[in-house]
């Protein structure tokens, strides 16, 4: 018998077209599936096509699209419910386990053709012609119907299960779709839990388990070993089928073979009673009928306000909007982390955490209850009642539009009243209302509003509610994909661009208005898309498009014909005015013109790399900062010394390629004439009227602005911004080609056929020995700074603080370094509160002044980068050398940039860094401290000596800062600690080393590989130093310094070049007895594995 | 005011002709639309309450084309659908003040008391604050007439509003509909014939899309008047009566089938003459009709 049941389950699917569109949906999908899960991650050595990146791929995209699985099997029992065949079927000799059984497996296994859509997709997108050939192994369709059958199967019967009974005993669809939800939720669960192997076993898609399953692998096993079954995977499967069991057992117990439900027969007979008396002498009174502006006025409160209550009263709403603030408060526990500590939870981390976390929700009620909406009077057959009343369809559209953002309105509350409560428990009370307000009725409310007008408009034309949600959640996967693919101006990609992060110091900054511009834009033409929506909505019994298109004409109303008009004209108007600023005012690069115009640059400047050149020796500048109008104009002159042994009789300048950047006005002592040639790259050739000889020095004079015109498309310079200013020399003109205008993606190399690029050059390069940094045109200046910004703010830059006054009511400072420094500096300006101290030298009895210039709410560890800037100080002129600079500023800046940076006596630290840390001396390692005492180790490793621009530059400058910070970390804390970071460090490091896509170099030898010369170099250090012994490693650095001194160190002026890794470890060397001299080869010279 | 039905033609994607070259006035007060199931009323009502399109032929009222202006006359319309559901969980008095609005009773004063008049006609003032997922059917058609009346509409559409109703319940329709102001234009399309018959100052019966007559009930009674017999039969004598007489019509009655037939003269052979019902012109036009199309 229930064979029966599950044939005649079979044959109905069959002719549905929902099956066929759930098929081609995943199939479609899954051809570019592995693109689309692991995009902008690094998948280092495995393939496309490796057997974990397909246990992966077809287990996120299962889990992704479970709500397919919960539309499918949820309605198999709701179906009968839904068109009243309840009784005829339950009434013939059927009992409830065939019938059960056979709706269950009739629709398992159309739930399973469904889902092959994705193993036929991940098969065809081997194949599809763009991709390539090097990005997979061989193909092996084994592997893909081993992990479909492994990890899908398994979790699909689990959801099946679960979909089935609930659906069978809810008898509600929203209450079907909403399981979905609650899948996502013990998926978010499982990733609090903190035991692994828990973890592994618990996840529902299986995600973390394969990851667990193959934590032990080499990368080369990764890329080709099969997945293992036996084991976690097996426990995982079987735990998920175990429920699923469960749940089908319960659910064949609850399920009432009844169809009345008792309660109904109750409340109807109690109904039945109360009919009583009859008023004959009723009249009818007379009332007035409305049909101006006014009364749609009313009409439309009403329809808003209806819509809304009625979602407010499903209970399925109310699922989404608890499980959305659960999710929060298990989801929250590690905000803002660096290195294992975590930050306050200032408003704005919570907010983030918020909105990302809580998106799915969103989107969910998005997709379904647009449907709901749009179907709810079909739904319950009240749609022709509805549709003979006078009621403009265009207002009943619109009354549903507004009462979905209100319901999205109820769970932004609810989110964030979960946020407030998070902070309270964690003892955090600044709860920042208008951050949360603006995070999401800013950022997130325009969004869904926006995708909102599309979701109604494409089920007012598509009569079928199904194929509606399919092309909903298409269109939203399509501008995802068109975003990545470049296709993002603001003007053409669906919602413009998402609004620039949020600062405490600078709020939104400028971000806001062309944001709010941009978004008023689109938001007119969602109401565009709603007005042609209500013209083309099922009214009525016809449902051809072709005769509801030729009926529109008689709906449009002529208010609505104005009104449309209106919002047309205004539409073209601020698209205009978009335009304008975008690409009249400034020019809009899409990303293949940006490629183009990079290959040019290289293939036609490439030639002037090392030609002769002179050396920046002096900086005197006259700096105006408008942070107000994010305007700035510099005035002043360089001094070029020419120090080859030729003659220089041409300057070759480069401007940054910068837009809002204009070099008014450049000029040479002794006359020049200037050569266009290359003006396209922003770069002059000036012929000298007399050569520069060599020894010789020549002023050269310009003048540069930054003007801010307008507002760009997609978000926009943050170098000068309304509160926290911060940008470098490199902004200024520079002399001679620049490499970091080469385009570095290899395989976008390729295919412009440009040579192979290497991040650094060999240590025997000639050229670059000579080099500090790329492109480096001085090896040292004497700098002088006249700068002025506005009355609130505090300006920044090197040296020491000569006068400071106010004048046109504005700030100005004069800077002077009284003693050569690097050609390094950064001009930082903002409104901050200051902590002054001093530290004096034990050895010399130098003074420092020191000083942290803040945020003013960001108080927190203010104290402690204190402490770590005296500690520091001590440890490194003690052990090393003396500081070289009279002053150590620490400056905040906006989290637009999250590092801190290391320039001559000044160190400007980002916000979203070290400053809002909650650091628990029990068990947190302090890193505020740590990063300053790494920063300040940086005066030493990087302003003190210079390493040459080759393989091996950053183990000096930074594996060495490590070393030094850590050595800081344990005199003012202890050993453990010490040995707490380093655990960090491992971590940092084999995350690292699973995306290396090269070869992992040795130290010695390492390029821009951070896992390597950071976390490899601090544990390595700590290593060394632990078999040599603190002393005689800084006896080493204390060497190296010397010698190597960029303005006074002996070797550095007798080889003229910079120092490299060799020459550091033969100091290392010198110091090491012979016995432990492998320690040297092992830990710096070799590729050596670290034990974890 | 006259509704003016011309010429009006409608044929569905699938080949069926829901309607063809209808054509009828239709003065104010009720006047009653028969047919049989199919024969294209509700096709002709949801048309005429502009939920459909025609395909070619017009309707007036008054100066309204319905055709074309349709939110003129869904200004004056109130309609009842053949079948519709109402929201489970809402009140009777939350969705008839939600209709209301929805018709243009903007007025927050006016529109309470007028739902409360509405909700005591219909009888269902007691019940107003209960879910209407309890509603009985007969409460769901009360509640049906309740909103259709709202607006006071010039035309009144009820589309086999007495199915399924017990004739308590259908009674108590009847005198809602009954009460109508003699300006209205109501139509109602039934397959009962008694619904007609004590409603309805006009009438025509459609069958297969088409209208097979129109006029005053009373009047079509007087052309049948004398011409048709009655005769209670044997099971099995029936064959022979159908191809010997016009028979419009066999019932049980008692358990033994009794035919009527149309004559022009006492036909004799035990028949006796009856009283013709309104039932009966309405089965010897659907008999006509069919004998058409099998001939």
């Amino acid at each position: 018998m229930w064979y029966a049941i599950f044939k005649f389950e079979i044959q109905y699917r069959i002719k549905r077209p929902d099956t066929y569109v759930f098929f081609l949906f995943l199939f479609l999908f899954s051809i570019v599936g592995v693109d689309f899960i692991f995009q902008g991650s690094e998948m280092g050595l495995m393939k496309k096509n490796s057997p974990i990146v397909i246990a992966k791929t077809m287990g996120a995209i299962t889990g992704i699209f479970m709500i397919l699985a919960s539309m499918i099997m949820g309605v198999s029992v709701l179906r009968d419910f839904e068109y009243n065949i309840e009784s005829l079927l339950f009434t013939t000799p059927i009992n409830k386990k065939d019938y059960l059984l056979g709706r269950f497996l009739g629709s398992f296994a159309v739930l399973l053709f469904a889902f092959t859509g994705i193993l036929f997709g991940m098969i065809l997108g081997e194949f599809i012609p763009w991709q390539n050939p090097e990005d997979f192994l061989a193909f092996n369709v084994i592997v893909y119907v081993r992990t479909f059958i492994m990890i899908t199967l398994p979790t699909l019967f689990f959801g099946a299960a679960l979909f089935f009974v609930t659906g069978a005993l809810s008898r509600n669809l929203v209450v079907v779709y909403t399981q979905g939800i609650i899948v996502f939720v013990i998926f978010m669960l499982t990733k609090a839990i903190k035991n692994d192997l828990w973890q592994a076993i618990l996840d529902p898609f299986s995600l973390t388990t394969t990851t667990f399953a193959t934590k032990s692998w080499s990368t080369l096993e990764k890329s080709t070993e099969s997945i293992p079954f036996l084991g976690v995977i097996m426990y995982n499967k079987l735990f998920w089928i175990a429920i699923g069991i469960i749940a089908l057992i319960y659910g064949y117990q609850k399920f009432n073979f009844n169809v009345v439900k008792e309660k109904r027969s109750k409340r109807k007979q109690a109904l039945a009673i109360k009919r009583s008396n009859t008023r004959k002498d009723l009249q009818i009174p007379e009332v007035q009928k409305q049909y101006g502006l006014l009364s749609k006025w009313t009409q439309l409160k009403q329809f808003s306000w209806f819509y809304f209550i009625s979602i407010c009263k499903q209970s399925a709403f109310w699922g989404i909007v608890i499980c959305g603030m659960i999710i929060i408060l298990i989801n929250s526990v590690n905000l803002g982390t660096v290195y294992g500590v975590d930050s306050y939870p200032t408003t704005y981390f919570i907010v983030e955490e918020l909105k990302e976390t809580s998106m799915y929700f969103f989107l969910i009620l998005l997709v379904f209850y647009s449907g709901e909406l749009v179907w709810k009077e079909r739904v319950v057959k009240l749609d022709l009642i509805y549709d003979a009343t006078p009621m403009s369809s265009f207002i009943n559209l619109l009354g549903k539009y507004i009462g979905l953002n209100l319901i999205y309105l109820v769970l932004m509350l609810a989110l964030i009243g979960s946020g407030i409560l998070f902070q309270t428990v964690n003892g955090y009370y600044n709860y920042e209302f208008s951050v949360y307000i603006s995070g999401f009725f800013l950022e997130i409310l325009p969004f869904l509003a926006l995708y909102t007008c599309i979701a109604f408009f494409i089920q007012s034309i598509v009569n079928h509610k199904f194929v509606g949600v399919m092309l909903v959640i298409l269109f939203f996967i399509i501008n995802v994909a068109l975003g990545l693919f470049g296709f993002d101006h603001d003007l053409y990609f669906f919602g413009g661009s998402s609004l620039g992060a949020y600062s405490d110091m600078n709020g939104y900054g400028h971000y806001l208005k062309p944001y709010l511009i941009i978004k008023s834009y689109w938001f007119l033409f969602g109401m565009l898309l709603l007005i042609i929506g209500s013209l083309l909505i099922v009214r009525g019994t016809e449902t051809n498009l072709g005769k509801r298109l030729i009926a529109s004409k008689y709906r449009l109303s002529k208010p609505l014909f104005k009104l449309a008009s209106v919002v047309c004209l205004v539409f073209i108007a601020i698209g205009s005015f978009i335009f304008y600023n975008t690409n009249v005012l400034n020019t809009y690069w899409s990303n293949s013109e940006a490629t183009d115009f990079r290959v040019a640059y290289e293939k036609e400047l490439k030639q002037f790399e090392y030609i002769p050149q002179p050396k920046l020796i002096n900086v005197n500048l006259q700096v105006e900062l408008y942070p107000e109008t994010r305007d700035y104009k510099v005035e002043g002159y360089y001094i070029l010394k020419n120090t080859n042994s030729e003659d220089i009789k041409s300057i070759h300048i480069q401007k940054l390629l910068e837009e809002n950047i204009t070099l008014d006005t450049i000029s040479f002592e002794g006359g020049f004439t200037a050569d266009k040639q290359y003006e396209k790259f922003d770069y002059s050739i000036f012929n000298l009227n007399t050569a520069l000889n060599p020894g010789d020095s020549i002023k050269m004079y310009f003048k540069q602005s930054f003007t801010t015109k307008g507002f760009e498309s997609g978000n926009s310079n943050v170098s000068i911004s309304l509160n926290g200013t911060f940008f470098n020399n490199t902004d200024l003109p520079t002399i001679g080609y620049n490499k970091k205008y080469e385009l570095n993606n290899e395989e976008e190399r390729k295919d412009y056929s440009l040579p192979i690029r290497m991040y650094s050059a060999s240590r025997k390069d000639v050229q670059e020995l000579k080099n500090a940094r790329s492109g480096s045109d001085s090896d040292g200046i004497n700098f002088e700074m006249i700068i002025g910004t506005s009355k609130d703010q505090t300006a920044l830059v090197p040296g020491n603080l000569f006068r400071k006054w106010t004048e046109n009511n504005r700030n100005y400072f004069h800077y002077k370094m009284n003693k050569p420094m690097i050609n390094f500096y950064s001009i930082v300006s903002a409104v901050y509160e200051i902590k002054e101290d001093k530290w004096t030298s034990g050895v010399d009895a130098n003074s420092v002044d020191l000083e942290i210039y803040y945020h003013k709410a960001h108080h927190y560890n203010v104290d402690r980068m204190m402490a770590s800037m005296k500690s520091s100080l001590e440890y490194f002129s003690q052990n090393f050398s003396p500081y070289q600079y009279e002053q150590l500023r620490i400056m905040e800046f906006p989290r637009y940039a999250q590092f801190a940076q290391s320039f001559p006596g000044t160190i400007p630290f980002s916000e979203a860094i070290g400053f809002v840390l909650d650091i628990d001396d029990e068990k947190d390692v302090d890193m505020a401290f740590y990063v300053t005492a790494h920063e300040i180790a940086h005066q030493w490793f990087g302003m003190q000596v210079e390493a040459a621009n080759v393989k091996g530059r950053l183990m000096i400058l930074e594996t060495l800062s490590q070393y030094a910070a850590i050595m800081v970390l344990k005199q003012k804390y202890s050993e453990e600690k010490v040995l707490q970071f380093l655990e960090t460090q491992k971590e940092v490091y084999k995350k690292g080393k699973d995306r290396e896509v090269g070869k992992e170099p040795s130290l010695a030898l390492v390029e821009n590989q951070n896992y390597v010369y950071y976390a490899k170099g601090a544990i390595n250090m700590y290593e060394f130093q632990k078999a040599l012994g603190e002393e005689q490693v800084n006896k080493a650095l204390k060497r190296f310094l010397k010698d190597w001194n960029t303005t006074s160190g002996s070797l550095k002026l007798k080889m003229d070049r910079y120092a490299t890794t060799q020459d550091l470890l033969g100091y290392f060397r010198e110091v090491t007895p012979d016995s432990l001299q492998y320690l040297i080869t092992d830990l710096f010279e070799k590729v050596k594995l670290i034990e974890l | 005011m006259e509704l003016i039905i011309d010429n009006l033609s409608k044929t569905y994607s699938n080949g069926v002709k829901a309607l063809q070259n209808i054509s009828l006035e239709i003065p104010t007060g009720m006047f009653g639309l028969l047919g049989p199931n199919g024969a294209g009323k509700s096709t002709l009502m949801r048309t005429i309450a502009t939920l459909q399109e025609a395909d070619n032929g017009s309707i007036t009222l008054g100066g309204i084309d319905v055709l074309k202006q349709k939110d003129e006359l869904r200004q004056v319309l109130g309609y009842l659908p053949q079948q519709f559901g109402l929201y489970p969980k809402i009140s009777a008095e939350v969705l008839l003040n939600h209709f209301a609005v929805l018709k243009g009773i903007t007025y927050k004063g006016e529109r309470k008391d007028l739902v409360d008049a509405l909700l005591h006609k219909t009888n269902l003032y007691e019940v107003r604050q209960q879910h209407l997922k309890g509603f009985s059917g007969g409460m769901k058609q009360r509640f049906g007439i309740a909103q259709a009346l709202i607006n006071n509409p010039k035309l009144l559409i009820v589309d086999e509003p007495t199915a399924g109703l017990d004739p308590v319940e259908r009674n108590r329709f009847y005198n809602v509909l009954s009460e109508l102001g003699e300006h209205t234009v109501v139509i109602l399309s039934t397959h009962i014939v008694d619904d007609v018959k004590e409603l309805c100052t006009n009438m025509a019966i459609i069958n297969q899309g088409k209208v097979c007559l129109k006029g005053n009930p009373l009047q079509i009674l007087e052309n049948l008047k004398d011409k048709v017999y009655k005769k209670t039969i044997h099971k099995q004598e029936l064959k022979t009566y159908k191809q010997n007489y016009k028979v419009i019509s066999e019932k049980l009655f008692l358990g033994k089938p009794t035919i009527h037939i149309v004559s022009e003269v006492n036909p004799g052979d035990g028949f006796s003459l009856t009283n013709a019902a309104l039932e009966d012109v309405y089965f010897s036009e659907i008999f006509n009709n069919a004998n058409l199309k099998f001939n």
